[in-house]
Formats: structure tokens, C-alpha cells, sequence
């Protein structure tokens, strides 16, 4: 357990999610760093984006997709899925910890699932500790 | 010399009468003794013992030396050779070694797979398939000739066998596959063992309709099942095997002290069938790691003494 | 194509331990077709591979390039400076081409990263099926297409087996067994006469067997 380090997130959002992340309160923890990403579609998410984030130092990577069903281009929310899971795994592999990657469905401008979700990622923080790559 | 005396296995389907043969397997280590023992269990019961050539691919003692041993002790080994791990080098070679020995019948199969056995890692061979085997036998005993072409100081003049499955896939092929190996060279062929007798008999039918009971002697394979376990183990498991749901609930239906009785009751009706049906010229028991238990088989069906 | 499978990330951390600045190299043809050594692999692995290395402490510095094939000295040639520029290379070719570019640049260390596996086809998107063993003598016209050479685990000229149930090999349910094949395709093309006839021994002198092949064109060569 390590808390004196400031956690470092990128998120990659799909921009038929929530069009623009900004502004969102986040009760009790605000001492961390986020970089959002913005995509025309999560598909676009590609490995070596994901791998590339954790070798500029983030801590924990979020990947916010449309619900399944609802994607506008049919499927993109299903391969950003399957590469997420694929790094995660390559994550583990390494030893870097694929629990530091994750992926979640919200629905169209839920700003507030979108806030809960970095809550419970700042929370995973707490035990994960800073990117042992760094 | 005359090198083209029969074996005693050829010698009794020709007069006619009806064959029974049996099935050994050599031990997992150089001592000849078990293969002795199962010899003594089956010798004057059958007409000749097959000896498996690492069946199963599991590694065990070779099928010529095993087959020596049988013949020492008076037995008439029919010699089973896969192509799996030899290539045609070494199977011509062991033709004539065979030959030389005193071994007369052989048996030509493809093999199970490497991957079922005990060195999965092996790189296989399978050089040349089993009708390849077969003809090479034949070529070998009807024009003294290798592979090659060369003229052999002696033909090994072998009579020839060869598996049939009528319960493998697909069924209507399986008996124009039966005509490519009497074409080959096959004298005499075992079937896997029985358990569908209506699927059975539609082959045998489908046989005599294109004439091949007139070309080669058929032997009906028999195995004589121990509970309703090896029932549906043999079903799911054992590659090429059909054992009809009413068969293995009828093995179920019975207490467990009578599952064998009930198995060797089932044998035996099998084996009656058999010998009903035409172009049957005998019984072919495997009774895997079983072999005391022929000699039961042999006697409640009537099929004793031995010519 | 030639279908292969990159080595799984620790076992090529292994192989590259002993050197410092390492050059990832990828091939822009078959491996690419099958996500092994492609551009976008040699980006991924690359990363994931400073990830790693930092991680444990372990200083190392790693190069990207990616030519369109490694098989051809027109192509690998490009690929000079930046191998000069690095202690080793990883190659994520197939091994001809990594014994292509250890034959060109002989005094620079080449590792394979890839596991070369078969000559195939994309059966469909994702899966890679073998198809083809390089026999050196082609009978597929006989055999409806369908090669048993290959898709035989037991490579029989005159099958199927005992063990064909269903329609699949006794070595694996998944696998079609290809004499099922071969007899229904035989079928449907009116050929199943083809069946009765004897198909000798093969020769495989043009094989593997009789050793490492070479062809020449001479009227290609000036």
C-alpha cells in the first residue's frame, strides 16, 4: 500500500459515450492526474495505444465503450473488448498486472457511471501502487 | 524348398471349416515370460493367436519377437504389423525376418495414432499406408520381388490379413474400401469387434452383393465386455467403435456380480450369429488382457477341439 | 501463406537478455497476415517488452523497423543501417527469413521471435488452417482438392482409417478427417471411381525427406 504517490490515469472514451469528460466531482479524492483520449469509436483503441500509456507513466488505464447492442458501428465496442482482454492478459504475462487495465460499457452521457468507474479505479490504486515500469 | 507351405490358419479356412483366432499383447519390458503364459491360456483353443504390434502406440515388446516365442512353444502367431513406426525399409526387412523365423501370417494395419500412446512426442512415420503393406506382401510372396524389384533369395510366402471396420464412418464407403484391399492382396480379413449386429449385417450383405465373400475369408471380431462401464467406454473413447445404447443398458440392467456373465452370454449370441451368417468363415476373440477367458468362450460355443 | 505464432513474451525476454539495444524486426508479408511479426506486432511487442524490462530494473534499449519481406535481399537490405546500429536482432519473420537476414548480416546476432508453423489459409477471420506439407509432388488432382498428405495425420494415400467417425479424426474431434473429405468432394464431382484405384507408395525423395531443396531457374539467371 502505497499512498503517496498521485495516480496517473489515461481514459479512452468513445465519443457516442460521454462526448466530453471534464468537470465531473469527484467526492473525497481529488488528488490524481487524468488524461482522456478521445475516439470516434472505441474499436479504434488499438495494443499498442493501451501499452504505450503505461510507457508514459500511467498508473491504471480506463476504456469507456458504448453498451453492447448499441454500438453505431455495429461491433467496435465487441473488438475493443476482445484487444482490452488481449492486453490485459499480456499485461499479467509481464508482470505489470492486468487489473490496471479495464474496460467498462456506460450508457450515452452517464456522467456519472463514468465518475464511479475512476472512483472504483483510484480505489483499485490504492492497493495496485504506481506502475512498476515507471 | 517348398516355400509356399501354408500356414495352418490358410490351411483351415481353404478346407472350409470355421477359423477361430485370438489376440495377445506383448508385455511392457523384456521379459517373454507373460507372453509365455498367455500362450499356455490359449494354446489348442484357437487356430492361431495375432500378436498386436504397439498397440495403442504404447511402447511394448516387439510383435516378431513376441510371435517367436509363441511359436516356440507350438503356437501359430499371426504377426500384426503397423506402418505407423517403421518406413519401407525396415518392414520389408522384418517381412523376411518373420518369414525366416517361422511366422506365416500377418496382419497389415495403418496403426492408432502416436498421440493416444506412451511417446506422443514421437515424429511418426507411416511411409506407406496399409494397403501399400499389403500389396508389398503379396508382390513379395507372388513374384519374390522387394519393393524395389529385387529378386529375394527366398519370398517370404505370408498369408495375408487385414482389418475391416464397419463401424467407422463413412458406411457406404466401407465396402468398396474391403474391395481395394482384396484387390491389394488381403487373403483373409478380422473385423473390429462386434456389438451393432444390424449394422454388421448390412455390411456383410453389401459384401456379398459385390461378390467379395467368394474372394477372402471373413472373421467376425468378438469381445467379450465386463460391465457397463467398459461398455460406454468403449463407445465414447475407442476411435471406430459402436456399442448400441439397448447393449450397454443391458449390461446396466444387471447386478454388478452378473455383469460378466451377462457380457459372455452377449459373446456368446454374438459368436452363434456369426456362424449363421454367409460369408463368415470364423470368430476373431479380443479379449484384451483377458486371455483365460477364450478358452470358456471357445468351449461354451461349441467351437471345440480344433481340427 | 506461411502461418506462424510470435513466441509468448517471456521466453523471447530470455532470448534477448543478454544484449542491450536490440532491434525488433517485422516482415510485412505472411506474418503479417497472420498477427505474428507484422508492423502493428513489432509496435506491441516492443512496448510490452520495455515494460517488462523496466519493471525488473533491467536497462535496454529497443529499435522498430518493418520491410515487406525478409525473404528477399532487395527488401532486408533496407534494414542495414538500423542493424548496425543495435547489439542483436529480433526477427519476428518465418525462419526462412530470419535465417535470411543471419546469412546477410552474419556478424549480427538474429533471434527468432516468431514460431514458424505451417503453409495455410485463412479460413476465416482469426483461424489459420494448415494445408499444404511441400511434398514436391502435387496429386491433388486425384484427390478432390483435398490434400492427405497434410491433412491426414497419418498421411494415407489409400484411407480413410478405422478411426474416422463422424467425419472427424480419431487424433482430435475437431478435426475433419480429411478422407471424409475427400470422399464426399469426390462425390459431388462425380469421381468416385477415383476410390477404387490403387494409389501406389509415395516417392518422397521431392520431400524433406530427401533433404533440403533447392530450385533453380536458369533461364531466370543471367
Amino acid at each position: 500500500m502505497n499512498d503517496n504517490f498521485t495516480p496517473k490515469i489515461t481514459l479512452f472514451h468513445c465519443i457516442n459515450t460521454v462526448p466530453e469528460i471534464g468537470g465531473f466531482s469527484l467526492t473525497g479524492q481529488d488528488n490524481f492526474e487524468l488524461q482522456t483520449v478521445k475516439l470516434a469509436c472505441s474499436s479504434m483503441v488499438k495494443d499498442v495505444f493501451l501499452l504505450r500509456a503505461f510507457e508514459a507513466g500511467s498508473d491504471a488505464v480506463i476504456v469507456l465503450v458504448c453498451p453492447e447492442g448499441q454500438c453505431r458501428y455495429v461491433e467496435g465496442n465487441i473488438r475493443a473488448k476482445k484487444r482490452v482482454a488481449w492486453v490485459r492478459n499480456l499485461l499479467d504475462e509481464i508482470g505489470l498486472g492486468g487489473r490496471r487495465l479495464s474496460l467498462s460499457n456506460i450508457s450515452a452521457g452517464n456522467n456519472v457511471a463514468a465518475s464511479q468507474i475512476i472512483q472504483n479505479v483510484l480505489k483499485d490504486l490504492e492497493d495496485l501502487g504506481p506502475n512498476p515500469a515507471v | 524348398m517348398n516355400m509356399k507351405a501354408s500356414s495352418r490358419l490358410q490351411e483351415i479356412l481353404s478346407n472350409g471349416e470355421f477359423a477361430v483366432t485370438a489376440e495377445c499383447g506383448p508385455p511392457r519390458g523384456a521379459n517373454p515370460e507373460v507372453i509365455r503364459k498367455k500362450g499356455e491360456l490359449l494354446k489348442g483353443w484357437v487356430d492361431a493367436v495375432n500378436v498386436t504390434d504397439n498397440q495403442t502406440a504404447i511402447v511394448r515388446m516387439s510383435s516378431i519377437a513376441a510371435c517367436a516365442h509363441l511359436l516356440q512353444m507350438g503356437l501359430e502367431p499371426v504377426m500384426q504389423m503397423v506402418t505407423r513406426d517403421r518406413n519401407r525399409i525396415a518392414l520389408q526387412s522384418d517381412i523376411m525376418g518373420a518369414y525366416s523365423l517361422g511366422i506365416k501370417n500377418i496382419l497389415c494395419l495403418s496403426g492408432d495414432h502416436q498421440s493416444f500412446g506412451s511417446q506422443p512426442d514421437a515424429l511418426n512415420v507411416f511411409d506407406i499406408d496399409s494397403m501399400n503393406l499389403i500389396r508389398t506382401v503379396q508382390t513379395m510372396r507372388e513374384d519374390g520381388k522387394d519393393m524395389s524389384g529385387f529378386e529375394l533369395n527366398a519370398p517370404p510366402s505370408m498369408f495375408i490379413g487385414a482389418a475391416a471396420n464397419p463401424f467407422a464412418d463413412p458406411f457406404e464407403y466401407r465396402v468398396i474400401r474391403l474391395a481395394k484391399k482384396i484387390d491389394a492382396g488381403a487373403d483373409f480379413i478380422q473385423t473390429q469387434c462386434i456389438y451393432n449386429m444390424d449394422r454388421f449385417k448390412e455390411w456383410m450383405k453389401m459384401a456379398r452383393e459385390e461378390g467379395l465373400t467368394e474372394k477372402v475369408h471373413i472373421l467376425g471380431g468378438v469381445t467379450p465386455l465386463k460391465s457397463a462401464g467398459m461398455a460406454k467406454f468403449m463407445n465414447n473413447k475407442v476411435a471406430g467403435m459402436d456399442v448400441p445404447e439397448a447393449l450397454i443398458d443391458r449390461m446396466a440392467g444387471v447386478p454388478k456380480e452378473k455383469a460378466v456373465e451377462e457380457g459372455l452370454k452377449i459373446c456368446l449370441e454374438t459368436i452363434a450369429e456369426l456362424r449363421e451368417i454367409e460369408g463368415i468363415h470364423g470368430v476373431h476373440i479380443m479379449a484384451i488382457e483377458w486371455e483365460e477367458i477364450v478358452a470358456e468362450i471357445v468351449e461354451s460355443a461349441g467351437l471345440t477341439p480344433r481340427p | 501463406m506461411i502461418v506462424g505464432e510470435q513466441k509468448p513474451i517471456l521466453e523471447i525476454k530470455e532470448i534477448i537478455a543478454p544484449y542491450k539495444k536490440i532491434l525488433i524486426l517485422g516482415c510485412g508479408t505472411c506474418v503479417k497476415t497472420c498477427f505474428a511479426g507484422g508492423e502493428d506486432e513489432v509496435a506491441v511487442l516492443a512496448s510490452a517488452l520495455r515494460l517488462a524490462c523496466k519493471k525488473d530494473g533491467k536497462e535496454i534499449e529497443i529499435e522498430e523497423f518493418t520491410v515487406e519481406r525478409q525473404c528477399e535481399d532487395e527488401f532486408i537490405q533496407e534494414s542495414a543501417p538500423a542493424i548496425s546500429r543495435n547489439d542483436g536482432v529480433l526477427s519476428l519473420a518465418c525462419g526462412a527469413g530470419v535465417q535470411a537476414i543471419a546469412r546477410r548480416f552474419a556478424k549480427s546476432p538474429v533471434l527468432p521471435g516468431v514460431n514458424t508453423m505451417f503453409i495455410g489459409v485463412l479460413e476465416k477471420q482469426g483461424v489459420f488452417t494448415e494445408e499444404c506439407s511441400g511434398c514436391g509432388n502435387c496429386r491433388l488432382d486425384i484427390f478432390g482438392g483435398i490434400c492427405p498428405v497434410t491433412r491426414c495425420a497419418k498421411k494415407l494415400l489409400n484411407g480413410p482409417c478405422g478411426g474416422s467417425q463422424n467425419g472427424k479424426c480419431e487424433v482430435n474431434p475437431e478435426t475433419d478427417c480429411a478422407w471424409q473429405m475427400i470422399i464426399e468432394r469426390l462425390g459431388i464431382l462425380g469421381q468416385m471411381d477415383n476410390l477404387r484405384i490403387y494409389v501406389p507408395p509415395k516417392n518422397w525423395q521431392t520431400s524433406l525427406s530427401g533433404g533440403p531443396r533447392k530450385l533453380v531457374r536458369e533461364d531466370h539467371m543471367i
